[in-house]
This record gives C-alpha cells, sequence and structure tokens, in this order.
C-alpha cells in the first residue's frame, strides 16, 4: 500500500509532448504507473508514450477516467495548468517545475484549498509510491535509494532525499511512499497535511522528514505530533543547521529571517514533540533501527 | 530582487503614496546643488541594501552645506556597495507606524501587518510583544477591500483623523505588492508629521525573482551584490555565497548543500563559499569552476546526488573545466544519481578519486585543507 499514488491511479500528464514529458512518461510507465492519457493543445488524435493525447484536460476526462494529473508545463504556464485540472474536476495533481512566480503560487495554494485538491508540488521530483507508480521523475533504478518498503519519506528537497534515503536503505529499510513537496516558499501542500495520509497506511510504520530551514512547516509537523493527529514515529533531518543568518541560501524557501524559521528552532519544537532528529544524514538509518524491529 | 530605497520611493509616488521631496545622486558631484534644493535640514541616506544603516552611520541628519559635504563624504567612504545618496527633506516627526506586506504561505492570501510603534525596533516588539502586531489576509482573486483596511487602522488604535489618509495609503501598497509581484513590501517608519500627515519615511521592496520576466524594468547591477563572484555567478542565475574558509563547496540541490555545509562545520571545517550548480544549472560545471578559481579556495569540495541532474553531464562538465582551466587546488568530489557510472569513469580518468559516501568526502576534503581549526 501507499498514500496518494499507486498502480491503479489513472494519471493525466499536462504537456505529455515535451521533451522532457514524453521522456519521463515512458520511465513512469516502465516503472508500472497507470498512464491513460496526455493532454497538450493541437495534437489530439496523437499518442505520446503510447497513450492518447487531447487538446484540452476537458476533453480528455470526458472520453477517459482520471484520478490524477501530472504538470510538465514551465513555470509560467503552471498556474493556468492547474486551474485547468482543477476545473476539470481533477482532485490530485502534482506540479514539477522550479520558479512558478510568487503571487502565482499564493492563487493556486488558494485554490487547491478551496477545490478540496491535493496539490503537490512545484519545485520537486514528484512523488513515488516504491514498487508500484510514480509522477515525476525519480532514478528508480539506483537499488541504493529505490527500495519498496515501510517507511513513508516526505521531503523539501531533491538531492537531499536521495543522500538521506540512501541511508534508510543502507540501514535495511525501504520506503512506502516518497512525497516530494518541494522546495518553493508557498508549496501547494504542506508536510502536515500528508501526514494524516501516512498515520492511516497500514503499511507505513514511521515517517522521515527531510526538511531544512526557512517557513513553519517543519513546526507544523511538532504541533501535529503534540494533538496526536500523527502518533507513528517520526524521525526527521534538517539542512542548513549552521547557516548564517539573513543569507538567503539556495531555495527560495530556505530564507532565514530575524528568529524565525532557523533549523535550532525546528529541531527543538520536533524533539519537544516527540520526533528523532538526527543530527546527519547517517544518523537516519541508526535512529530507524533504534525505534522499529522489523524492517521490510 | 532587493530595491534601494531610492526606487522603492519612485514606485510609491507613482502610486501616489506620500513620500518625502528628495533627491538622488550617484557621486559626490552636485551634491551642494542637490542639497540646496531640499532645503535644510535634510536628511543624507546611503543607498545600499543592507538594513541598520542608522546605527551603521550612513543615515545622517545635517543642518547646512558644510556639513552636508563632509558627511556625504565620509557616507561615500565607509558604504560598501552603495548605489548613491538619496538627501531628502526632514520631516517633523510626532510618530512612527510600521506596516509591511507579504506571501502567507498557510493560507495562500497576502498578509498585510501593521503595528503603532514602528521604527528602529519593529523586530524586539515583533518577538516580545507580538500582539501589538495586527494582521490582515488578502485574498488574491478578490483584492484588497477598504473595510479590511480600516478595521486594521482601527485596532492599531490610531487617531480617528488619520483613518481616511491611512485607508488610502494601505490600499496603494498593496497595489505597489501586486502590481510589481512583490515578495515583500514595507513601510517603516510610516511618520505621523507634526501637521496630522501620513508620510512614507523609508521604503522597502522586494521583488520576486521568479516573476522578473513579467517586470523587465528592474535589472541587477552590480551594486546588488556583495562581491564580484556573487554577481558573475547571480549573471547566470548560480546561487553563490561568499564565506571566509579554506573549503570551496560546489554541490547541486540547496537542500545538500546546506547539509554539506554542516557536515563541514561539524567536523571542523571552514567553508570559504557555497556554489549551487544544481536543477538547470547542472551543465554549468564549466563557469561553476571558472566563478570557484576566482577564490583562493585551498580545496574544492564537489557533492551531488542528482537525478534530472545527471551526473555523467556533471562529471563531464568538470573533467573538461579541469583540463581547460587547470585549477590550482585538489579536488575531492563525491557525484552520485543518475549515470553516476559513466560519471565515475570520467573522474578516474581525470585522476580524481570518485567517491559514494558524503560523510568520507567532507572528512578528506577538510584533511587537505590543512586539517581541523580550533
Amino acid at each position: 500500500m501507499s498514500i496518494i499514488l499507486d498502480q491503479f491511479t489513472r494519471v493525466l500528464v499536462q504537456g505529455i509532448t515535451g521533451k522532457e514529458g514524453s521522456f519521463w512518461t515512458k520511465h513512469m510507465i516502465d516503472y508500472g504507473t497507470n498512464v491513460v492519457a496526455g493532454v497538450t493543445p493541437g495534437r489530439e488524435g496523437q499518442y505520446a508514450a503510447g497513450v492518447p493525447v487531447f487538446h484540452t484536460v476537458e476533453r480528455a476526462v470526458r472520453n477517459i477516467p482520471v484520478d490524477a494529473s501530472l504538470l510538465f508545463v514551465p513555470p509560467r504556464f503552471a498556474k493556468e495548468a492547474l486551474f485547468e485540472a482543477l476545473d476539470a474536476g481533477i482532485k490530485k495533481v502534482v506540479i514539477l517545475c522550479d520558479g512558478i512566480p510568487l503571487h502565482d503560487a499564493l492563487q493556486m495554494r488558494k485554490a487547491a484549498i478551496d477545490a478540496g485538491a491535493m496539490v503537490i508540488g512545484g519545485n520537486t521530483s514528484g512523488i513515488i509510491s516504491m514498487g508500484q507508480a510514480m509522477m515525476g521523475f525519480f532514478p528508480y533504478w539506483l537499488e541504493r535509494v529505490y527500495r519498496p518498503g515501510r517507511i513513508g519519506i516526505m521531503t523539501r528537497s531533491g538531492s537531499l532525499t536521495n543522500e538521506v534515503t540512501a541511508e534508510v536503505v543502507r540501514a535495511g529499510f525501504g520506503a512506502s511512499s516518497l512525497i516530494g513537496i518541494g522546495g518553493d516558499p508557498v508549496p501547494l501542500t504542506r508536510f502536515a497535511e500528508v501526514l494524516p495520509l501516512f498515520q492511516a497506511d497500514p503499511n507505513t510504520d514511521a515517517v522521515v522528514l527531510i526538511g531544512e530551514l526557512g517557513g513553519t512547516m517543519e513546526e507544523e509537523v511538532a504541533e501535529a505530533i503534540e494533538k496526536k493527529i500523527f502518533t507513528k514515529p517520526l524521525v526527521a533531518f534538517l539542512g542548513g543547521r549552521t547557516a548564517p543568518k539573513g543569507k538567503k541560501m539556495g531555495h527560495a524557501g530556505a530564507i532565514i529571517t530575524a528568529g524565525k524559521g532557523t533549523v535550532q528552532d525546528k529541531m527543538l519544537a520536533l524533539r519537544n514533540a516527540g520526533a528523532l532528529v538526527a543530527e546527519r544524514p547517517r544518523q537516519v538509518g541508526t535512529l530507524l533501527e533504534s525505534i522499529l524491529t522489523s524492517k521490510i | 530582487m532587493k530595491l534601494f530605497e531610492y526606487q522603492a520611493k519612485e514606485l510609491f509616488e507613482q502610486i501616489e503614496i506620500p513620500v518625502p521631496n528628495r533627491t538622488f545622486i550617484k557621486g559626490l558631484e552636485g551634491m551642494a546643488e542637490a542639497a540646496g534644493q531640499i532645503g535644510f535640514p535634510c536628511v543624507l541616506k546611503a543607498q545600499v541594501l543592507q538594513g541598520g544603516r542608522g546605527k551603521a552611520g550612513l543615515i545622517k541628519l545635517v543642518s547646512n552645506i558644510e556639513e552636508a559635504s563632509n558627511q556625504a563624504e565620509s557616507i561615500f567612504s565607509k558604504a560598501k556597495n552603495m548605489s548613491g545618496l538619496l538627501i531628502e527633506e526632514a520631516i517633523q516627526i510626532e510618530k512612527e507606524l510600521y506596516v509591511s506586506i507579504t506571501a502567507d504561505p498557510v493560507t495562500g492570501k497576502a498578509m498585510m501587518m501593521a503595528c503603532s510603534e514602528g521604527g528602529m525596533d519593529i523586530e524586539e516588539i515583533a518577538k516580545d510583544i507580538p500582539e501589538r502586531i495586527h494582521k490582515i489576509y488578502i485574498d488574491l482573486s478578490k483584492g484588497i477591500q477598504p473595510y479590511q483596511v480600516r478595521g486594521l487602522l482601527y485596532e492599531m488604535g490610531i487617531d480617528e483623523k488619520l483613518i481616511g489618509q491611512g485607508t488610502k495609503i494601505l490600499q496603494d501598497l498593496y497595489n505597489v505588492f501586486r502590481t510589481y509581484e512583490a515578495e515583500l513590501v514595507e513601510i517603516n517608519p510610516l511618520i505621523v508629521t507634526k501637521d496630522g500627515k501620513l508620510i512614507a519615511g523609508d521604503g522597502k521592496v522586494s521583488i520576486d525573482d521568479n516573476a522578473l520576466f513579467r517586470h523587465p524594468q528592474f535589472k541587477a547591477t552590480e551594486a546588488y551584490y556583495e562581491n564580484d563572484a556573487e554577481y558573475e555567478a547571480a549573471e547566470e542565475g548560480i546561487p553563490y555565497i561568499q564565506f571566509d574558509g579554506e573549503i570551496g563547496l560546489m554541490c547541486a540541490g540547496a537542500g545538500l548543500t546546506n547539509t554539506v555545509f554542516d557536515l563541514v562545520n561539524d567536523y571542523g571545517g571552514k567553508v570559504a563559499n557555497y556554489l549551487e550548480f544544481g536543477g538547470p544549472n547542472y551543465r554549468k560545471a564549466k563557469k561553476a569552476m571558472d566563478i570557484m578559481m576566482k577564490n583562493d579556495i585551498k580545496i574544492l569540495l564537489i557533492v551531488t546526488f542528482g537525478t534530472i541532474a545527471r551526473a555523467d553531464v556533471m562529471a563531464e562538465g568538470i573533467v573538461e573545466a579541469i583540463k581547460e582551466l587547470n585549477p590550482p587546488f585538489p579536488i575531492v568530489a563525491a557525484i552520485r544519481g543518475t549515470g553516476e557510472e559513466k560519471a565515475h569513469e570520467l573522474l578516474r580518468s581525470a585522476g580524481i578519486e570518485p567517491l559514494i559516501d558524503t560523510e568520507e568526502a567532507v572528512k578528506k576534503a577538510i584533511a587537505l585543507s590543512g586539517g581541523v581549526k580550533q
């Protein structure tokens, strides 16, 4: 089992005929993902990666039932593409692109809340339910990283996720679902909104959170643990503990401003709530070993 | 992209937010004439992007031409990365207020914050007495409503006579936020003058970098960056930060870069600089190496674990850079992810041992940089 996505989820790909869209759609299908259709204006009647292409999302869903949509569109078109998916009634959307304008992201977050939809991204590799399906780009052939198991993983980062997940696997564990909520300052789904899904999933024994400096999402996770919304073990690793204040370290989401959003604040909040916090990626594996008896 | 105060005030003026009379000069020439036009007393304000200008002696009240010349000279010699000097009429201050607008990622709305005690100590107030900061949330699709702003001003407890002006200014500030797609707009202080008017004493506007393609009038120059390497990296779209240690960090992905930064510090090393060539920059290894060579680093530590940012493409760029640029420092590399087998072959061909383990790479780099620093 898994959350959000499994091998039965009927996936639409918006922007399927683009270079990245067609390349990764093939990989998604190879991995087992149930990709049922694609959308590219002007290309209806054609096939891409073996699935039919439609002019609009509305025309696609009228012909083929769809559960989720994956957006392979440039950041400046992400808002419109999301609105198109939501207007067609799709309730699960994954947006991969990096660089969505902030004011667009705000309107997208508001629209997702109003539609009662789960919209993941942007600035993410996507989501993968190990051994079943993926929406996004993951080098699933790297066995050192992508191994099925019972650990839920949620992350704000891409390359750090590979680093930490490799440590989870090194310790003998594997992942149920890996949810990349993305590195933007306005993630369209927040960590604390993913937690209830992992809580409800009988095949997830514990969650690994990969966070970083900036924002308040890790603090919200601490609150969810305190309020017993999430009661399974949680191991967190946060990058940027020694980052100097006031420096913008990479991600737009990773900005430290006076006294707020520092990694120290977040680590303290998580520890006070009862989460285990790793100081280094390697410790994520050893902390999991210390609390879980069954590995796979 | 942060704007300088003089630019923020130009935007305010266009949208009819009251601002003081002022002149902007780029150098000392024309100072006397400009100050004469504004009249005395006037205020000299260094146009730099850093905060705390008052405490750094970069804002001076002057009462005659001689004082103005001396202080202007001192400011020009003291300030770094200064775009120029703003000469502004001195305002008779009754009270200082605070107002700002930012994005609220939780609700997906704009958040306006205001406080009746503005000025230099706003951060302490926000920390110690947060209930004095009043907030309203604005739905971008509805826009700002006058009743929201009136409500905010009444909560702040400001004088009834200022409600009309205040409502207009705060709505106009929201228009600046929306029109230029800012990530932050701030007026601190929003001055209540002795004669009962509101006027923007300072102005901060930071435009969302991801929206700059819709606002091509804003173009960053060297004055926006702390040093040449940062400017050159920014021109390429490469995140770069300067520190003062020995180990140059070239990593892919902000999360991993921050983590390697932590590991170097934990194991007793010192970071010289931080360059991120992941995401869309993974084909720019050569340019990245070129920027690293502008610094006096003892060792270069490269750590990546890429997905789309293919390991083989990055390794190819690095090997090419080594051949063409001949960097004077040793290189420690842990390049993993998509295409890593080929990446490792490439590194070996250039005489670099490909490492798999991040911690091992960090420790090796520290040892080569001269060991643990006290």
